[in-house]
């Protein structure tokens, strides 16, 4: 395929004989990269190990004794925050250049203060009956972490510790799985606490705070505020509750197209995706409650489907022309 | 009409234009020549972002399916209705669509240029489906009808359909290359092997081998295929092939898969000892650590992953015969190792030797250009970070042994 390739740039001059016998050489030579495979070998390697020495300890804690433990999670968590600590760079708004070293310390340190926070509580049962303090210390930890040392996944552990301290779970999957939305005020708090945390996003990306932090907001907090503002869309149109189901619509129409404005200038297409698939279920819903009005309703939600779906596809097929088109490629 | 409904000269450009950029960023083109490159090999093709492309699949297949609603309910509907004829009206309904779906799918390609953008792929997986439904009612049709359809198998009828669903899929195939179809065909094909082989007296001795000489034979017909001057344009169907081609290979002669699949075949509770079991030993062994052998020789990434891949069922596989080790060692000992292999890879092979090298290729993967570590995090933290109720016992969650109950 190379041959081919110089072939038809050379018979159009776009390539000088040189050039053409360097890449070939170039090509015939170059060594086959294992980068991302021995990675993800050391990652596998690192998990294994983890785990494999977790079961370790669990099994011999009668002959290690409990403060052994401890002092050894401690060590690991100090030592990971203390390189990370060594390598900062100065604060700035922007992205920060971190070594991949540091980052990895940096993780370990604010993972193992969680190990170490929760075992405490679970041995010497440290927070007594203060839950909440629990949650909170670590959040705040790693919110100030994030933000020193310019780290996305620690954003999204005080992310998640936010939401775990207020009783939601905001992981993509889990917002589905793990939360009952029945229970009393659940909706409401997960619904304010993702619109929030979807404004802190929108906000970044706008005032041009730790934009690349804007991604992970919006991610995390756009699907809670949506997921719940569904189930709540759904409830509350059999019992009446805080929200009326209208209104939830109208929300997320509202934040689908907020996401769409992002999505338009980050280039990050997931929130096409997420805006696209919640925004037509809040108009379809919309369209029945508006055609129970009518009679001849039934007829009109035969052809409501293909029409309306066509409606969006052709929309997606010319979002270039209205997005404008732009060679970065997002996420 | 051209045989292939992509536009063949497109494709070319496309990779011109990818590898000069490539080339560009290694410094063998200048920046001026890049430039220059782009206008003269121009790709027309509408390709979407990845998300962009789900989106218009899923909401293809929507409009796709309730418009296929319509026009079933009007086909159920009209004329008067005759007992025993609902078949003949759901064939006809199903070639309405498919012949329909097709016939979009064509004028789409044609007028907007799509290239695997989602809305293509959701038309030609639909229309393709009603077109097999259609076929297998009128194969079912032409039987006696005294034949039920389940026992197709013992009166050795079953292979005839799945010739065709197969032929069915390599015209797709041929006009569209498209992954899918090809991954449906070859297991067909290896269906058909099967159907046929366990037909043979000594059929189900025989099963591993068959499809073992199946899997070569199709291996050899890709390594034929890729010489082809249009290999390009098939380029995405053969990999996928291959890859299947190898994975299957590695689990006909696996250990564990005949072991099981015999005393699945045999109707036993428990499986027993096989025939020929050194045999399937050296199998199980010797398959990944050729694969990783060539992978690394040819410097050919998907062998190289088949090669890991199916390692990892190797030892998976002794493991579900044999204990060895307690779990916690065994996760110990294969974390130092896999730790140990790979920092010293990483180490001796930069600079490059042997033709290998651990520093990164001029063309990353596309996989690591998404960032995970944000969803991955998020899911991680939630485990240890459990929201908790009012009245329940905060318990440490699965903080590294925090959790652990039991009196110590």
């Amino acid at each position: 395929m190379t041959d081919k390739i110089l072939g038809v740039l050379r018979s159009l001059h776009l390539l000088s004989a040189e050039q053409a016998e360097t890449i070939r050489v170039y090509e015939r030579n170059k060594p086959f990269s294992l980068y991302y495979e021995l990675r993800t070998l050391l990652s596998l390697g690192v998990t294994l190990l983890s785990t494999g020495l977790g079961l370790l300890i669990y099994k011999n804690i009668d002959s290690l004794g409990h403060g052994v433990i401890v002092a050894l999670i401690a060590l690991l968590s100090a030592a990971g925050f203390a390189y990370a600590h060594r390598q900062r760079q100065p604060f700035t708004w922007q992205a920060a250049r971190n070594s991949a070293s540091a980052d990895y310390a940096l993780l370990l340190g604010c993972l193992t203060l969680l190990t170490l926070l929760g075992y405490l509580q679970y041995q010497y049962d440290v927070f007594g009956t203060r839950y909440g303090l629990l949650v909170l210390l670590p959040t705040l930890v790693f919110f100030g972490c994030a933000y020193r040392f310019d780290h996305r996944g620690v954003l999204s552990m005080a992310i998640t510790g936010l939401a775990a301290w207020v009783g939601v779970s905001i992981a993509p999957v889990s917002a589905f799985t793990s939360n009952n939305y029945a229970l009393p005020h659940l909706d409401a708090v997960a619904i304010v606490l993702g619109l929030g945390l979807a404004a802190v996003g929108l906000a970044s990306e706008r005032y041009d705070r730790k934009k690349h932090f804007g991604y992970t907001y919006l991610l995390l907090g756009s699907n809670l505020a949506l997921v719940a503002l569904l189930t709540t869309m759904f409830r509350n149109s059999f019992e009446p509750g805080f929200l009326p189901p209208v209104l939830a619509a109208l929300l997320i129409i509202g934040l689908s197209a907020a996401l769409y404005w992002y999505a338009r200038r980050t280039h990050s297409y997931v929130f096409v995706l997420l805006g696209a698939l919640y925004g037509y279920i809040a108009v379809t819903y919309l369209y029945f409650q508006l055609a129970e009005l009518d009679r001849d309703f039934e007829v009109t939600g035969f052809v409501y489907f293909p029409l309306s779906t066509v409606a969006v596809i052709l929309l997606l097929l010319n979002l270039k022309k209205i997005v404008g088109s732009h060679e970065q490629e997002g996420v | 009409m051209s045989k292939k409904a992509y536009n063949e000269e497109w494709i070319f450009n496309r990779l011109v234009q990818d590898t000069a950029r490539r080339w560009g960023k290694s410094g063998l083109l200048t920046a001026e020549q890049v430039q220059a490159i782009r206008p003269a090999f121009p790709s027309g093709f509408y390709e979407p972002h990845l998300f962009i492309r789900i989106a218009l699949f899923i909401f293809t297949w929507i409009a796709n399916i309730t418009a296929a609603g319509l026009v079933f309910l009007a086909v159920m509907g009209i004329g008067e209705y005759r007992s025993g004829s609902e078949e003949a009206r759901v064939l006809l309904g199903c070639l309405l669509c498919g012949g329909g779906s097709l016939l979009l799918l064509e004028r789409l390609i044609s007028t907007n240029h799509l290239y695997r953008s989602g809305v293509d792929n959701a038309l030609l997986y639909l229309g393709v489906s009603y077109l097999v439904v259609a076929l297998v009612i009128s194969y079912s049709l032409l039987l006696p009808h005294t034949v039920d359809i389940d026992d197709l198998q013992e009166l050795g009828l079953q292979w005839p359909l799945l010739v065709l669903l197969a032929g069915a899929m390599l015209l797709a195939i041929v006009r569209y290359a498209d992954p899918l179809a090809a991954a449906l065909a070859f297991l067909l094909y290896l269906d058909i092997v099967g159907v046929v082989v366990l037909r043979l007296p000594l059929g189900k001795a025989l099963l591993p081998f068959a499809l073992m000489l199946a899997c070569a034979g199709s291996y050899w017909v890709l390594q034929r295929l890729t010489r082809r001057p249009d290999y390009l344009y098939y380029r995405p169907a053969v990999r996928t092939v291959k890859a299947l081609t190898l994975a299957c290979f590695y689990l006909a002669g696996n250990y564990l898969m005949v072991r099981e699949g015999n005393a699945l075949l045999n109707n036993q509770d428990v499986s027993t000892q096989i025939p020929f079991a050194p045999l399937f030993y050296l199998f199980t062994v010797g398959i990944p650590l050729l694969y990783l052998y060539q992978g690394l020789r040819r410097a050919d990434r998907l062998v190289l992953y088949a090669g890991l891949l199916s390692l990892a069922f190797s030892i998976f596989t002794y493991r579900f015969y044999r204990s060895v080790l307690p779990p916690e060692w065994a996760l110990t000992l294969g974390g130092v190792f896999l730790i140990a292999l790979s920092g010293w890879a990483l180490r001796y092979l930069r600079p490059a030797r042997h033709g290998l090298t651990s520093e990164p290729a001029d063309s990353p993967s596309a996989f690591s250009q998404l960032n995970l570590e944000s969803l991955v995090m998020a899911h991680v933290t939630e485990t240890t970070m459990q929201p908790h109720e009012p009245g329940f016992q905060f318990g440490g969650g699965s903080s590294g042994g925090g959790g652990a109950e039991g009196q110590y």
